[in-house]
């Protein structure tokens, strides 16, 4: 089984944590897991394990954009906290056509509820996760790890 | 060898923005405003090179009489712009082929 955690823009504080927990949880979920992101993002998350202890396997995002296909991937989870995080999603999520899990979240409540719609606008079967969320990773941990549960 | 866009932003300036870091829709609707020709492509739909990035269905314009393209381009941290440029007969018959029809 193989997973793609998509990253979204560095600047939110709560990303970085929560893309190590989900890359860790999916992995002691048997998944071969791939984290996708831009290089900002990426280091971000390269610097905080600094002893390799997760052996996080990073990617850069548009690369793997330009070359994944559809049955690449079993899971795709996306971090939904920009417009442009979404367009991403959406996209990655229609080439793969696979289960996914969408975490939509932002410090301001209108954000949130216009990131939800842009992904069910799209057609798309993903799982929404969705929460007023920025400094603190906790409450998109709940979420992640109530929708993880459904889909093992 | 073919065409491709990220290339051509980095290495031309025969090219125009005319939004920046705006969000997707915003982007749509002046493809769709300034363009006298339309297709709506699917996310992921290869364009000039690139898979395009965006909500379905997305706007790909031309402007005929300057033999141009706009086209949504997104990047993590800049949101969406809307580029123009020029572009030649062939791709854009290569582009009316992706043409899903769907206006929404």
């Amino acid at each position: 089984m193989k997973a793609l955690v998509l990253l979204g823009c560095p600047e939110t504080p709560s990303q970085t944590p929560m893309a190590v927990y989900v890359f860790n949880k999916l992995t002691k979920l048997g998944y071969d897991t791939t984290i996708a992101a831009n290089p900002a993002a990426s280091k971000l998350v390269k610097i905080s394990d600094p002893e390799g202890y997760y052996k996080l396997n990073l990617v850069d995002l548009e690369r793997t954009l330009g070359e994944i296909n559809e049955g690449d991937y079993d899971l795709l989870v996306g971090f939904v906290h920009k417009d442009a995080a979404a367009s991403f999603f959406v996209t990655f999520d229609q080439i793969l056509n696979t289960k996914s899990l969408a975490l939509v979240f932002s410090r301001d409540i209108n954000e949130v509820e216009e990131f939800v719609n842009m992904i069910e606008e799209s057609g798309s079967n993903a799982k929404i996760e969705a929460i007023r969320a920025f400094h603190n990773p906790s409450p998109i941990k709940v979420k992640f790890d109530k929708a993880i549960k459904e889909f093992e | 060898m073919s065409f491709c866009l990220d290339t051509y932003l980095q290495q031309s300036d025969n090219y125009e923005i005319h939004a920046s870091k705006a969000g997707f829709k915003d982007c749509a609707m002046i493809i769709r405003y300034k363009a006298d020709d339309l297709v709506y492509i699917k996310p992921g739909d290869e364009v000039l090179g690139v898979r395009v990035i965006g909500i379905p269905p997305i706007p790909i314009g031309f402007d005929n009489e300057k033999g141009t393209v706009f086209l949504p381009y997104t990047k993590p941290c800049h949101g969406t712009s809307v580029v123009e440029l020029p572009i030649d007969k062939e791709e854009v018959e290569k582009i009316k082929k992706l043409d899903t029809g769907n206006k929404k």
